[in-house]
């Protein structure tokens, strides 16, 4: 081989080495040293302060793009105007939220709101919902720069997607610093396991799971996970260091799987078992985990609330603290920026074309989806409230019978429950309402469509009746058209 | 949801599935399946732990759990 030759091959493959290189790979999330239960982002862990347990309000948050971030942070907004009369103390309707459950869009406002708390109401906005999003995130992956790192199998859009979020949006704030505020409310952003199909919330007591630390991950790339939506955004990767931190399943896992068989409750049976997909190391051990947008398991983010509210295996079960007669009123604000865009398909005897029918197929469940998990929060209500009417309809009955028939049944502890909706169609006027449910699912929305969203959010939630059932029990002041209390 | 009692002569934490849930003689709420009951401290009780299928209960009648003291 002639000199010139193996200079060439030389220089060929030094710049292919550098290229290769260049190419990116996904930011490993950090193995956890200890499975510790005590430490970490976890529920109990955050000082309720004057927060009280006693009127526990959770907030959730849709997906839909900015649109579903612009209306959360207008339902933010004028939970933080509306005044109430709370254990002798004046206070804002937002300083008593213990709990925010979000999807894909509305996880923005969850997690800015996690990172720098009140900080939102001046820097969001401007930070966010007026941001053409979607184009610097297309110009930023058009880059030489983007191109170069996209070449490499375990780097996708989202990776990219969560680098911007994290140097364009949350200032690389990471857990540790949601952490270091240690205050409530516990916010959840919620993505998709892409293999079991189930939804996978960013807790520490999901990242135990995988023995890895949730401390050391950025706000932006657990907000990119919740909103990668399937075709425009890809998966991201996280690794699993499952079987090297010690760590083991709370004790109904076991009792839950062990009730498999016997179909009792099939739904904690199946929570156990997607527990252990994530912790088996021998069968069939899943060495990475890829997430996608929430919104494919549940585009509401009312699924892991009402799990909480329904069961005592959860990591911060609202059960738990009601049995302790900890809670006596539970608010659950649902902020759906659910949409229902006109189509012309009726109106023509042609076939719908391909791109109709996949997209009719993708997003028609997810709407009959979220209609069942609305149901289920309402179901939830009436069950708390048959056994109440149960019970006294028995007292009455008996009492009827002379006071020698006076029963005294042993009761549970009582709520008051307060289911809010917050959603478009809601609004009264009907042009009003169609131009609202016909807004696009997208990163980037005029700043007068962000600002009808913001004032529409807040008019919603001070019409919906259960809001205003509320407020009679608080005496509370609704701050209206821009004014506060 | 299922309603359960757990009985005890005197007031004691009940711990079910391993976490704090409420307290003895007063009616507590949870899913139906399998529960481990125990009670908090200190370890004077028989049995020490009950697993017990828990279903078909309902307001008006729920689930007696029995533990005694054990001296």
């Amino acid at each position: 081989m002639s000199i010139r030759l193996r200079t060439c091959m030389a220089v060929f493959a030094g710049a292919l080495s550098l290229l290769l290189a260049g190419c990116g790979s996904f930011q490993v999330n950090p193995p956890l040293a200890r499975y510790d239960p005590s430490s970490g982002y976890r529920f109990e862990k955050l000082e309720p302060g004057s927060n009280s347990d006693k009127l526990f309000v959770i907030l959730v948050f849709s997906g839909g793009g900015t649109r579903a971030a612009a209306l959360s942070y207008g339902v933010l907004e004028a939970l933080r105007d509306t005044q109430i009369q709370w254990e002798n103390r004046r206070i804002s309707l937002l300083d008593e939220v213990d709990v925010i459950s979000s999807i894909s869009g509305g996880s923005f406002p969850a997690a800015y709101y996690a990172l720098y708390g009140l900080r939102i109401f001046d820097e969001f906005p401007n930070r966010f919902l007026y941001r053409s999003i979607q184009s610097e995130l297309i110009d930023s992956t058009l880059t030489p720069a983007g191109l170069l790192k996209l070449g490499g199998a375990s780097f996708g859009r989202s990776d990219l997607a969560a680098e911007f979020y994290d140097r364009e949006v949350f200032g690389a704030g990471t857990y540790a610093e949601v952490i270091a505020r240690a205050r409530r409310p516990f916010v959840i952003l919620n993505a998709t396991d892409m293999t079991t199909g189930t939804q996978f919330p960013f807790t520490q007591d999901q990242f135990d799971l995988l023995c890895s630390d949730l401390s050391g991950i950025s706000l932006g790339r657990a907000a990119a996970a919740s909103s990668a939506y399937p075709g425009g955004l890809t998966p991201l990767t996280f690794q699993n260091y499952a079987g090297k931190c010690g760590y083991h399943q709370p004790e109904w896992v076991d009792l839950a799987v062990r009730d498999h068989k016997s179909r009792i409750n099939i739904r904690r049976a199946a929570r156990a078992e997607n527990r252990l997909s994530y912790t088996d190391t021998e069968h069939n051990p899943r060495k990475y985990i890829h997430l996608t947008d929430g919104g494919v398991a549940d585009n509401i983010g009312l699924r892991e609330p009402l799990t909480a509210i329904n069961s005592l295996n959860n990591s911060w079960s609202v059960l738990r603290l009601i049995n302790q007669k900890k809670v006596d009123k539970l608010v659950v604000i649902v902020v759906n920026a659910g949409t229902n865009p006109t189509t012309r398909r009726d109106q023509t005897p042609e076939v719908p074309g391909l791109v109709d029918t996949l997209t009719a197929a993708a997003v028609v469940p997810l709407g009959n989806y979220s209609f069942d998990t609305l149901e289920l929060l309402r179901q939830t209500v009436n069950e708390f409230n048959e056994s109440m009417r149960l019970v006294s309809g028995c007292k009455e009955l008996a009492a009827n019978k002379g006071p020698r028939c006076e029963l005294d049944i042993p009761v549970p502890h009582q709520i008051e429950f307060f289911p809010i909706e917050v959603a478009f169609e809601y609004i009264e006027a009907a042009d009003e309402r169609n131009w609202f449910k016909n807004l696009p699912t997208t990163l980037e929305l005029p700043r007068g469509t962000v600002d009808k969203l913001r004032k529409v959010g807040q008019q919603i939630l001070n019409e919906d009746p259960e809001f205003k059932r509320l407020m009679e029990a608080l005496h509370g002041c609704i701050a209206l058209a821009g004014q506060r209390c | 949801m299922e309603f359960v009692i757990v009985s005890y002569p005197t007031r004691r934490q009940v711990y079910v599935d391993g976490d704090l849930t409420g307290y003895t003689n007063e009616v507590l709420q949870m899913d139906p399946g399998t529960h481990k009951f125990t009670l908090g401290p200190p370890e004077d009780c028989d049995p020490v732990f009950c697993e017990v299928m828990v279903k078909g209960t309902t307001v008006l009648l729920p689930m007696k759990i029995a533990f005694i003291r054990k001296w």
